[in-house]
């Protein structure tokens, strides 16, 4: 079976192709494939923020998991999501530059912030939370 | 497990790491100044003092300013583990580099033993100061990768070098009966076979597969390539320090040390290559650039080893392409990634404000222009410091081109700072 850190990792992965398939498409000002491309992306980022925000951290909280860290993590969701608030705007407003420059610094933001969670804050959860793993990625899953 | 890394109220203020940033761009320019006040064509004779003094301009001034700014930002996110006393550390490096840098140049330059006995023991002081903060970051990290390995191996590498350095600058200045050649050999093989090269290769493992979405370095090469690296050029100092050492060893270890640097080029180029982001930016091409050169420095030692006649100005050319072409093509390319990036960080941070005030995104930070006009005149430099030692007018076209890369550079770096602070002031206008 998968371990938390796997899982997640993956879906990581999987959102970072998104992102590299929208960016192109947006760049190129192709913008009927930018627009169905970015909408996966975000759909997906926001239901791997679901994952973690409303099943693994509350899970990793109570079971005496690090609070700090969490919060932490929580805030650079907030500093995501309103990046992709943004990009969502400039796909509205075919603004290929503007969308360019943004996608630049939200890859800068997301790497940084899933290497944390991929080196540290996965680890730490497939270990406290070993006894109730295979419950917990199905609840994952079914977001 | 620790995770105080994970808490960003611990980021050092941004103008920490600029500091270092704003003032590299000025060695630039003093180099091209030392080449242009030389005697002659300098790259002709590697003991030229315009050449020393405009060499350790770039390697103390400029690279390793940058290098020790840039480090004590980003180790805490790549080891996970913040640096100790991190303003104290800052300002302990900054100042007496800025100062050992200058007065170890000028006293070169003018061949002045009281700048050089000046300088030594404050570029002694800057490195202490650095490497025992950065070997407590790497102790306290629980992180176990190739990473954390490679920055280690690295930092011991620039204890040696920088020891030696300062040997040889005392040396110098005093007149010192010292194995000259010995020491500086291996000094220049430490400081740049092992505290840029593994440094380098070390924060690739990381950054290159994060910026451009490439595939992951290869298992085989992250588990042992950078204990290897430092194995052969410790035993490639044996012949320098043990007479009775077996001739052929200082043939085959740099043999292999080219062999291995060259194999990593290939691999990150290949690995670029693979990316699954496609978009080509300024930063892209200087990575593309230094992995490139540092293919070229290997052939080029490589083909001194086998040309005997025209062995001097072989290992010239390599040492122009490891430190020209590899180590300071990937400096300013990552230097157009953290800048903005730092930028940016820091202002978002102002919260609800900063959002309503209008965060400018990474790319409205240094214009992209200015990065690829930036690249294209660092290549030109480059080919012309490759033709320096036979073409005395390309030994003026390196001096014009670093001369120019300073302005530039700093023209970039302080339009990041001016956008930094004009938005800044926005975001506190906009909650009073």
């Amino acid at each position: 079976m998968k371990t938390i850190a796997e899982f997640m990792t993956a879906d990581h992965k999987a959102c970072d192709d998104e992102f590299a398939v929208a960016e192109q498409a947006a760049l190129a000002n192709n913008w009927s494939e930018a627009e169905a491309a970015f909408s996966t992306f975000h759909n997906d980022m926001a239901r791997h923020f679901g994952m973690e925000e409303d099943v693994l951290f509350p899970a990793l909280v109570s079971a005496g998991g690090p609070a700090g860290p969490v919060h932490v993590m929580l805030m650079e969701h907030a500093q995501i999501k309103e990046l992709l608030k943004q990009m969502a705007a400039t796909v509205a407003q075919k603004d290929a530059q503007k969308y360019g420059g943004l996608s630049e610094t939200l890859l800068i933001v997301m790497q940084q912030h899933n290497h944390k969670e991929e080196n540290i804050l996965y680890g730490i959860a497939d270990h406290i939370l070993a006894a109730e793993r295979e419950a917990l990625l199905g609840r994952m899953q079914a977001i | 497990m620790r995770m105080t890394s994970l808490s960003t109220e611990q980021a050092p203020p941004i103008n920490v790491p600029l500091r270092f940033f704003a003032l590299a761009p000025i060695f630039l320019i003093l180099a091209a100044l030392m080449l242009a006040m030389a005697d002659g064509n300098p790259f002709e004779n590697t003991h030229a003092p315009a050449l020393l003094a405009a060499t350790h301009c770039i390697t103390l001034g400029f690279m390793a300013m940058i290098m020790l700014g840039a480090i004590q930002q980003i180790l805490p996110v790549l080891i996970g583990s913040q640096m100790p006393v991190s303003r104290l550390v800052a300002w302990f490096t900054f100042l007496p580099l800025t100062a050992g840098a200058l007065l170890l140049s000028s006293g070169f330059m003018l061949s002045n033993p009281v700048l050089l006995n000046f300088s030594w023991p404050l570029l002694g002081l800057a490195f202490l100061v650095f490497i025992a903060a950065s070997l407590t970051s790497l102790a306290r990290a629980k992180a176990q990768n190739a990473t954390k390995i490679s920055i280690l191996l690295s930092i011991l590498s620039l204890s040696v070098a920088a020891a030696l350095g300062m040997l040889l600058a005392r040396g110098h200045a005093n007149g010192l009966s010292l194995p000259y050649h010995k020491l500086a050999i291996t000094h220049i093989s430490l400081a740049l076979g092992g505290w840029v090269m593994l440094l380098v290769v070390g924060v690739s493992y990381q950054v290159v597969p994060m910026f451009q979405l490439t595939p992951n370095y290869p298992k085989w090469m992250t588990s042992g390539y950078s204990p290897v690296i430092f194995t052969v050029l410790l035993l490639n100092l044996l012949p320098l320090l043990f007479e009775s050492a077996p001739f052929w060893t200082g043939f085959v270890m740099e043999t292999l040390f080219w062999l291995l640097a060259g194999c990593f080029a290939v691999v990150t180029l290949r690995l670029q290559n693979r990316r699954r982001r496609r978009v080509t930016d300024a930063s892209l091409n200087f990575f593309r650039l230094g992995m490139i050169s540092l293919l070229f420095a290997a052939l080029f030692s490589l083909a001194s080893r086998l040309l005997p006649n025209t062995s001097d100005y072989f290992r010239t050319l390599s040492v122009l392409a490891f430190l020209l072409g590899f180590a300071m093509s990937l400096v300013q390319g990552m230097l157009y990634k953290i800048i903005p990036f730092l930028v940016w960080f820091h202002l978002f941070r102002g919260g609800a404000n900063a959002i309503k005030v209008g965060v400018p995104n990474m790319k409205e930070i240094i214009p992209e222009p200015w990065m690829w006009r930036h690249f294209w005149l660092h290549g030109g430099t480059l080919l012309a410091a490759l033709l320096a030692p036979l073409w005395n007018a390309a030994a003026w076209l390196v001096t014009l081109g670093l001369l120019l890369q300073g302005v530039l550079l700093g023209y970039a770096v302080l339009t990041g700072i001016s956008v930094y602070r004009r938005t800044a002031r926005r975001i506190e206008q906009a909650s009073a």
